[in-house]
């Protein structure tokens, strides 16, 4: 269908459209109206993607003098899968409705791992080894090896690509990570690299985060966008600890031992070096005094690394002297190394500011701010020089380096903290030195200062005030979206009291008492005897689940629970938590119906979906409250109360909250769909709790559901269950239209046009 | 408020009936409010008045509904009359629960005698059997047979619940007495599930298959929520998934498999049927029947190609197998081929209108249309013959008669009809 907001001709693929999908549209496109960021926030299951993906190619139809680019940013290499999926049907409508000017060229760009044809390469089993792979067969100086010795292993793709040269083109279309394979496998040319040429002229771009985000990644890969792009982040709920980790390190005891070994190597190449071939370290030298910008136009295939956000003034410096030559660089780094591991011998815990930081190393070590700033663009240009390809090899000094530029850096919203054991393990010494972004947005900053417009849009943005403030932007839309349901298929509630009518909490001094812990499980208990099919719960945290489950497992009820369902547990371990996860789902399609232990802010409750019969009902014991002692989570709260005036009770709760929404909405995931929520916790009848929780579950919560015992909320869970079984109409009775035709629209349409002129 | 009475002459009959074994730990207050729902009959109008529901306008409006949603699909659809039909009732532990009053089981053993009758009724040439499902096991509770009386006394005699239910095991053994059915009989499972899980000895989506090949039809109510299985299960084998919210609805849900469902593709081939139409035995001769190897006096059929006796009708012969029936069965099934058509609607307003001075009655039983309640949109109108019923003319024309007295007085009367006008 098509349809007009305002002066844009929006092509739809499909022949109806949820209301809230419309009115997502408009404030979108006002948005885009204003060149301004916005924040957005809809429920999973109501077509978000397609809603954003339509509206905005339909926009940049209706402007063709000024096209502008879309770049979409995924979490997940599968959502990136769908994403250009839905893409591919909406293309193909515009195709057929406006022709051949509605031809765009939309590619997805991942790794390596996930794009490589090359048989031999794609073969190794993790990213940095696919990556380093490549690098073996593509580096310059590997390729002019082999122009000399034909012995010397190349990948035809690669240089098949090479030789095209500017004629390796992608014809426009839309192509998933799939179909580019398939082309480059076709043309004999490599995917891609054919797909980071094409980025630049692409006027859809689906990737990760991290390329935009993760200032190593995004030098290369997003330099060069235009500023007429729209950045989307999908799912963002998270993007403040996405950007805070990708600015974080952490360094143990085994990268210092891995750094030093990888010194050793460096030592070793240096001096080979020195014996054949002086002049490369001497021309490197040259370059470095002209400066880090000036390293020249080096070939596409070898400039797989870039500074840690940097400055631009500081690409224009020159090197310092004392880090010149390779072996002074390398005297620093030992010294640094060193340096590290007299720290790590510390038996208290320890927090510095990275000004402080700074100075003993310059006095102790000898290394100045300045000296420390350069350090990861050094490693680079000499490992550029030693023509070292096994990068996944050095990742420890790589690590090491990264962590002295950010401490040269920035003197403000970082800070050390240096913890000589596990607080759960205190006898095993397992020392930790951490550098912890607190501020958000420094990372994100970036983004929002170049690009036009940037959305943000995710099912759990509520507070949405809040999110402004933590990435320090000024949106100029943000708004909450409701869903609009045939019939109420989600059913919250809010459980505060046993069956014995005590109050149920995890808060910490109520936590550990039998009488909660009896009362949690007979909750469940009851629960599985009246929901069918997958029931999925959240704990706050591992510890807290290994505990109650051990005492589940003493008094027996455990072994009740598993008379109604199989019981499966998420552990640390991927591997384990998968298998776990691929049983728990036969054992729902088989009928035998089974119970998944999960940990909020775990893999679970981040990326697995537990829709239709995989989850009817989901229960979050607790409030998960990130662990309040942790020196970095205060470390952070004191950051931000001082910068952004955020209160640190404010922010816990809003973190709680959002992770709490996060693990509930995994049940719906659209609206045939239906699934109960139970927040089991008296701390969830508060307003000031309550109320942050996103506003699609908020206006489903009825206030009947408010303050439960657990045979009230068993009694509801039985009707509702009953309820939810009977056939229903999917368009939805005239009074509340859920889905909306062309002629809905029109009139939608004329009647705003009349209240506008009267 | 017929309903309302209705509900409370059953509920004395079963208080009496079960009143120490299953109602014992309710207390007298709740079980007489959870019987007669006195509430539930009342209704709040506009001022805000309370009065009793008006359940004859909402049983009429269901009607029509369902009659309309019936012709619009049955149109021309061959149908499947001789069906074998296996009930599978679910014993399990979950079956005794009670948020039925007074167990679901006692509600389930209620509806299916009801729906045992109705489908004898409506079904002549069909067959029925019984399997329960009990501590994990699937037992056969009655064969295959055509005796109304002989399953329910079977069924009354066994409502114990315990143990897990399996519904594997008991598709399997459905599935092994179904495939010695001959090819032109419908092949039916309807299963009435009360628990929410089921524990199965091996894969169940691979019965599931073998059930699809067999070509049976499996359909199931459930008690309690949906289950996916039992979803997929249906959809695999073309059944109906239904969930009953309470009693009625559940009354409501069994009864919709009483008439016959479209016939499969591949038996609606028309072929030729061998049947036997045996002679009543004459009173007072004594001879031992095949079908309980006991020895009775009159009171029996026999085969007429091999004079085995049989007790009941229909049914097989033990002996050379021929399918016994007698003509009225056959009769019987005739109107599921050849229904009447649902009747049309009159508008009010051409009841009302002034102009016509003749008041217009019901051709059914003489009532004159407008007074007979005052509402809107009570009449209805025979397409064919043309004659006005009321509603309650209606449903007896459907349900029971099956014949449109206008249509068949016209028939005969023709010639007086055409000189009248």
């Amino acid at each position: 269908m098509k349809f007009l907001i305002e002066d844009v001709t929006v092509y739809f693929p499909y022949d109806h459209i949820y209301p809230e999908q419309y009115s997502y549209m408009i404030e979108l496109k006002r948005a885009l109206d204003a060149k301004g960021h916005c924040l957005l926030e809809m429920p999973t299951g109501t077509g978000k993607t397609i809603a954003l993906l339509s509206l905005i190619t339909s926009y940049s139809f209706s402007r063709p003098h000024t096209p502008i680019k879309l770049i979409y940013c995924t979490r997940t290499v599968h959502e990136m899968e769908k994403t250009l999926a839905e893409l591919t049907l909406l293309h193909n409508y515009q195709l057929k409705h406006l022709g051949p000017q509605a031809r765009i060229l939309a590619i997805g760009l991942s790794s390596r791992k996930n794009l490589c044809v090359n048989p031999t390469v794609v073969a190794s089993e993790n990213r940095d080894s696919v990556d380093a792979g490549c690098r073996k067969l593509t580096a310059s100086w590997v390729r002019a090896m082999a122009a000399e010795n034909p012995d010397v292993p190349t990948c035809g793709f690669f240089e098949n690509y090479e030789k095209a040269a500017s004629a390796a083109v992608l014809p426009p279309g839309v192509y998933t990570l799939q179909e580019l394979r398939a082309f480059g496998k076709q043309k004999g040319w490599c995917p891609y690299f054919l797909a980071r040429h094409m980025v630049q002229v692409a006027n859809v771009v689906v990737y990760s985060y991290q390329y935009l985000l993760d200032p190593k990644v995004a030098g290369i890969i997003s330099k060069e966008m235009q500023k007429e792009s729209v950045v989307v982040f999908d799912e963002a709920h998270n993007i403040d600890n996405v950007c805070i980790e990708a600015l974080s390190v952490s360094i143990r005891r085994q990268t210092l031992e891995g750094a030093t070994r990888n010194l050793t190597r460096i030592s070793q190449e240096i001096d080979g070096f020195k014996a054949t071939d002086a002049s490369k370290l001497r021309a490197e030298y040259n370059r470095l005094v002209e400066g880090l910008a000036l390293r020249g136009n080096l070939p596409i295939a070898d400039n797989w690394l870039s500074n840690p956000a940097l400055p631009d003034d500081i690409l224009k410096e020159a090197v310092p002297g004392n880090i010149r030559k390779a072996e002074h660089f390398l005297h620093v780094l030992r010294r640094l190394v060193q340096y590290l591991s007299g720290r790590l011998d510390t038996e208290n815990v320890e927090k510095e500011s990275p000004v402080g930081f700074v100075s003993p190393i310059s006095s102790h070590a000898g290394i100045d701010q300045k000296t420390l700033k350069f350090c990861y663009d050094r490693l680079h240009s000499l490992m550029l020089t030693l023509e070292i390809t096994d990068t996944d090899e050095f990742l420890h000094i790589q690590t090491i380096c990264d962590f002295a530029t950010l401490v040269g850096t920035y003197g403000r919203g970082f800070s050390i903290i240096i913890e000589p054991f596990d607080e759960r393990m205190p006898s095993i010494p397992d020392p930790i030195l951490q550098l912890s972004c607190h501020d958000a947005s420094l990372a994100i900053k970036p983004v929002f200062e170049r690009f036009q417009s940037v959305v943000i849009t995710s099912g759990t943005l509520s507070p949405i005030d809040l999110f402004p403030r933590l990435l320090d932007f000024h949106p100029v839309v943000s708004r909450s979206f409701k869903m609009s349901l045939t019939r109420d298929c989600i059913c919250p509630m809010v459980l505060t009291r046993g069956s014995d009518q005590l109050p149920v909490s995890t808060k910490f001094d109520m936590r550990s008492d039998p009488g909660v812990v009896r009362n949690y499980g007979k909750l469940l208990l009851e629960m599985v005897s009246v929901v069918p099919d997958g029931i999925v719960c959240f704990f706050v945290s591992y510890s807290y689940m290994d505990g109650i489950i051990n005492t589940w497992n003493d008094t027996g009820i455990l072994k009740d629970i598993m008379q109604h369902k199989l019981v499966f547990i998420e552990t640390q371990d991927v591997v384990e938590t998968t298998l776990a996860l691929d049983n728990y789902r036969r054992a729902c399609d088989c009928g035998r119906g089974a119970v998944f232990f999960s940990v909020a802010r775990g893999k679970v409750a981040e990326g697995i979906d537990f829709d239709r019969h995989y989850g009817r009902l989901v229960i979050m014991f607790g409030v998960p409250f990130q662990y309040t002692l942790s020196k970095i989570l205060l470390a952070r709260l004191e950051y931000l109360r001082d910068t952004f005036q955020i209160k640190e009770g404010d922010f816990l709760t809003f973190d709680a909250l959002r992770q709490a929404a996060q693990c509930v909405g995994r049940v719906i995931r659209s609206k045939a769909d239906y699934g109960m929520m139970i927040f089991a916790d008296k701390r969830y009848s508060r307003h000031d709790k309550r109320s942050k929780l996103p506003s699609w579950i908020l206006s489903h919560l009825q206030d009947a559901n408010l303050n439960l015992s657990t045979d009230m909320a068993l009694h509801i869970a039985r009707e509702f269950l009953r309820k939810m079984a009977q056939p229903y109409d999917k368009t939805g009775s005239s009074d509340r239209k859920t889905l909306l035709s062309q002629e809905d629209l029109e009139k939608m349409g004329n009647g705003s046009m009349h209240e506008m002129l009267y | 408020m017929n309903n309302g009475a209705g509900r409370r002459i059953n509920g004395g009959v079963e208080e009496e009936d079960d009143e120490d074994d299953v109602n014992g730990d309710l207390d007298a207050w709740e079980r007489t409010y959870t019987d007669e729902r006195s509430w539930e009959s009342l209704q709040e109008d506009e001022s805000g008045m309370l009065r009793p529901i008006d359940n004859q306008a909402l049983y009429h409006s269901q009607y029509r509904r369902r009659l309309r949603s019936l012709s619009s699909t049955a149109a021309r659809i061959q149908k499947g009359l001789i069906r074998y039909l296996y009930i599978v009732i679910d014993l399990s532990k979950a079956a005794s629960e009670m948020d039925f009053r007074p167990s679901r089981i006692a509600v389930i053993a209620k509806h299916v005698e009801a729906f045992i009758r109705e489908f004898f009724y409506q079904n002549p040439l069909s067959q029925v059997g019984i399997v329960t499902i009990k501590d994990g096991v699937a037992n056969c509770l009655t064969d295959i047979g055509g005796s109304p009386e002989s399953h329910i006394n079977a069924l009354m005699k066994k409502l114990e619940c315990s143990g897990d239910s399996s519904l594997q095991n008991a598709l399997d053994l459905v599935d092994g007495y179904l495939n010695q059915i001959p090819s032109y009989g419908h092949r039916e499972v309807l299963i009435l599930y009360s628990a929410l899980s089921t524990c199965d000895p091996g894969d169940i989506m691979e019965t599931i298959q073998k059930c699809r090949k067999s070509k049976i039809r499996c359909s199931v109510i459930g008690l309690a929520a949906e289950m996916f299985i039992c979803k997929h299960l249906c959809q695999e084998t073309g059944g109906t998934y239904s969930v009953a919210l309470d009693e009625s609805h559940f009354k409501e849900l069994i009864l919709e498999h009483a008439p016959p469902p479209p016939a499969i593709a591949e038996f609606a081939v028309a072929n030729l049927i061998k049947m036997g139409f045996p002679q009543r035995a004459a009173e007072g001769s004594i001879s031992i029947c095949s079908c309980h190897k006991e020895a009775k006096v009159g009171a029996g059929y026999t085969c007429p190609r091999c004079k085995a006796r049989a007790c009941e009708l229909p049914t097989e012969c033990r002996v050379c197998g021929l399918t016994l029936v007698s003509s009225p069965h056959l009769a019987r099934s005739y109107h599921h081929l050849f229904p009447i058509a649902p009747f049309d609607e009159v508008p009010s307003s051409y009841l009302n209108d002034p102009i016509r001075k003749q008041k217009i009655n019901c051709f059914g039983c003489q009532q004159n249309l407008l007074d007979s309640g005052n509402k809107a949109g009570l009449a209805v109108v025979c397409p064919k013959c043309k004659r006005y019923f009321c509603l309650d003319c209606d449903i007896y024309i459907h349900e029971s008669l099956h014949n449109c007295p206008g249509c068949d007085s016209f028939r005969h009367s023709k010639a007086a009809t055409a000189s009248k006008d």
